[in-house]
């Protein structure tokens, strides 16, 4: 890591551990005036918790030492061992102040003595394990201060610490909402589509270069704000540590985490949307991928079971990459499973490739673990995995040996906010296609199409290209068995056709569209309730004539009609 | 919603002098009202941009004020469209409806205009023939001399869709 890196880290973990303290004095005083609110004691046990959490990772140990303690001792107040009386609540915010010294002493390297208050707090989890009861209703215990073997130089020099140091620290972050991020770029979004609007109307009147300082600005500061949005994936990684230490605990695994690239920055949105389907992949990994220890031995791996998570950016898309040295997966295994679960037919197992038999693990419902074990789940996983990564635009992909392991690649795009996209006409409407899966645009006669076995084909450039009509796909009334050639067979013979090709998890598909346009970076809004269910479209946008430009969603149109076409085959 | 109506009962609980206000509006023949306060603002109906996947009562989006907002077409979803005034039926204006969770367009064809009635003469029991869900939008019946307002909760109309929607992607899946 470098320096630099590792101040950035620090500077986060900063502003991050200083929120928690202010959360945990806030909290404390909630705390004391309602004694016995369990919901408060819940959270301040997840908040040290989390302090500990994040101290550990970033090696401070005093922190962590005073905020295990303290976690502790939450711990035991909310299994009712400890009864909080106004004394043990001196030492409670005495130990909160502690610890915001503590933290303020990374920046300060100032000395601070944390042993005194640190043991008293240890004194009255131990006597609450042995089952005393500590504290006497009226609040007048007066026996504890005997029971605690402090160096009294030391509690002294704490007080007088704690008594100089009531000054307010600042970090150097500023802690922003994301609401307020998602508002910055919405109004950055309409400013460039008004932008758009204010060149197109005065293109005649005006040379271009009247607005060449208008449109760099804007540009720029769309960047800008795009890039304030990134964050770096090892903030996510990190928190891994302790999901393979519990995971690989209850399976009796040895599993090593390895992390790889942690520094490639990504959209924070992006980043939120897939966690929990990383956290799903690694957990399969270790449930059903790494074995265990004696099979390894056995097998003649090491013992130790590695999962490595890697990232990488590749220009406009980050890639994920979660690696398992484990058992793999067996092609067979998903057939037969896929079969005896209805997913596929008999006679199209025996057509599918390996690959194509891996793919099937996203399908909904598919598990090929028998019983259901601790950690990973009953099959409702994976399907909804690869729905978050489509959601946001990404693919993913597996690769897998048998015995060796297996690789998944999610490919990400790094930024939600802006898309190269394609704009095409159709039914006198503008859509947007994303470039990242567009793979040519080719202009053909109707004579090149040819129908076969109820599909459309052309061959361009040796390659066989599916085409489908769009305007069918969105024609409510399309019935899937007559409407492949509804509009083909309306064609005058001499027609020549714009056809955009895309491609999406191996499938080529060509869209027939009416005209195209130009190429455009498209700011995208999410689609909203009610419309937030439609798979065929990720979102939309406002063109500078102010017009709704619709964004297509390759993966969903594309699934929607690999679907349809396995449950013909199904049906059939 | 749930608030709002127990508003209605304890409003007529305590004197049937309350008045609440109503914008109605004309779906084919008849007349629809909704609470004043679920309305934002009437602007003329900007340009629609259809969507794929939807029943054919959600005309689409549009461009209001920068926001793209879904635009219903009611007429549509109660099945009261008229085919024999061409001419007229061209959907003119849109009321703009806002919630915390939804905002949209509902076409109507006039504009809309306000009235002020005593929440009394809000009839909230309706019997609809049948108790399906489908029916439960309406929240009832105003009775103004000759006159006869369905009130609806726009909110329910849309939920209702929701899950049409959704069974109808599960179909598509199944």
């Amino acid at each position: 890591m470098s320096i630099q890196k590792e101040k950035e880290y620090r500077e986060i973990f900063l502003a991050e551990a200083l929120e928690n303290y202010t959360e945990i004095n806030r909290l404390l005083t909630a705390l004391e005036k309602s004694v016995g609110d369990l919901k408060v004691v819940q959270a301040l046990f997840r908040l040290t918790h989390t302090l500990k959490g994040n101290a550990t990772g970033m090696g401070y140990e005093k922190i962590a030492e005073m905020a295990h303690v303290m976690e502790d001792f939450f711990g035991e107040v909310r299994d009712g061992r400890i009864v909080l009386g106004t004394d043990i609540f001196t030492s409670v915010f005495k130990s909160a102040d502690v610890l915001g010294q503590l933290i303020d002493s990374i920046k300060t390297q100032k000395d601070v003595k944390y042993r005194g208050i640190k043991t008293k707090l240890e004194v009255l989890i131990k006597a609450a394990k042995q089952g005393y009861s500590l504290s006497q209703p009226n609040g007048q215990s007066q026996s504890k201060s005997e029971l605690v073997k402090v160096d009294p130089s030391e509690e002294n020099e704490m007080d007088a610490d704690s008594g100089e140091s009531v000054v307010v620290s600042f970090s150097d972050l500023v802690q922003v909402p994301v609401k307020k991020l998602d508002d910055l770029l919405d109004l950055v979004g309409e400013l460039v589509i008004e932008r758009d609007r204010i060149i197109a109307n005065n293109m005649r009147s005006h040379s271009t270069n009247e607005f060449s300082r208008l449109n760099r600005i804007s540009s720029d500061l769309q960047y800008s704000v795009m890039d304030v949005r990134l964050v770096q994936v090892g903030f996510l990684f990190n928190k891994f540590h302790r999901i393979v230490r519990d995971a690989s605990t209850k399976e009796s695994k040895h599993v090593m985490l390895k992390l790889e690239g942690s520094e490639t920055e990504i959209d924070r949105n992006i980043l939120q949307v897939i966690s929990d389907s990383l956290i799903h992949l690694i957990r399969n990994a270790i449930g059903h991928g790494i074995e265990r220890p004696e099979q390894r031995k056995q097998n003649g791996k090491p013992e130790e079971g590695t999962v490595t998570l890697s990232a990488s950016s590749e220009s406009d898309t980050v890639i994920i990459k979660i690696k398992d040295d484990g058992v793999g997966i067996d092609p067979q295994r998903i057939k037969n499973k896929a079969i005896e679960r209805g997913l596929i037919s008999l006679q199209d197992a025996a057509l599918m490739t390996n690959r194509d038999l891996t793919m099937l693990i996203f399908e909904p419902g598919f598990s090929t673990i028998d019983e259901v074990t601790a950690i990973s789940g009953r099959g409702v996983g994976m399907d909804v995995v690869k729905k978050a990564i489509d959601s946001v635009g990404g693919t993913v992909a597996v690769d897998s040996m048998i015995g060796e392991g297996t690789i998944f690649t999610l490919t990400l795009p790094s930024s939600m906010a802006v898309k190269s996209t394609l704009l095409f006409e159709l039914g006198s409407q503008t859509y947007a296609i994303p470039l990242s899966y567009t793979e040519s645009v080719i202009s053909i006669f109707k004579s090149d199409i040819h129908k076969t076995g109820n599909e459309l084909i052309t061959i361009y450039l040796n390659k066989t290209i599916h085409i489908v009509f769009l305007s069918d796909l969105f024609d409510p009334s399309y019935d899937k068995k007559a409407g492949k050639y509804k509009s083909f067979d309306k064609l005058q013979s001499k027609a020549k056709l714009e056809v955009v090709v895309v491609s999406f998890g191996g499938n080529r598909i060509g869209f027939i569209v009416d005209k195209l346009l130009q190429q455009k970076e498209i700011v995208e809004k999410p689609l909203k309730k009610p419309f937030d269910s439609i798979s065929f479209l990720s979102g939309v946008t406002i063109l500078g004539n102010g017009n709704v430009c619709l964004a297509l969603s390759i993966p969903g149109v594309l699934n929607a009609l690999f679907n349809s076409q396995v449950n013909r085959t199904i049906n059939a | 919603m749930i608030d709002s109506k127990q508003n209605d009962s304890q409003q007529t609980g305590i004197g049937n002098e309350r008045s609440t206000q109503i914008v109605v509006f004309k779906l084919g023949q008849e007349e629809y009202g909704l609470h004043i306060d679920q309305i934002k603002e009437v602007v003329i109906t900007p340009n629609i941009t259809r969507m794929p996947q939807t029943s054919s009562f959600m005309r689409g989006v549009a461009n209001i004020r920068g926001n793209v907002i879904a635009i219903l077409d009611l007429e549509n979803k109660f099945g009261l469209e008229c085919s024999n005034d061409h001419a007229v039926s061209e959907n003119n204006f849109t009321l703009v409806i806002e919630s915390d969770e939804y905002k949209m367009g509902i076409l109507v064809r006039d504009v809309p205009n306000t009235l002020s009635i005593s929440s009394a003469s809000i009839e909230n029991a309706v019997f609809t023939g049948d108790n399906q869900a489908g029916q439960s939008y309406i929240t009832g019946i105003v009775k103004l001399e000759k006159r006869l307002i369905i009130m609806i909760d726009i909110f329910k109309v849309i939920n209702d869709q929701d899950v049409q929607l959704f069974k109808k992607q599960n179909g598509l899946a199944a």
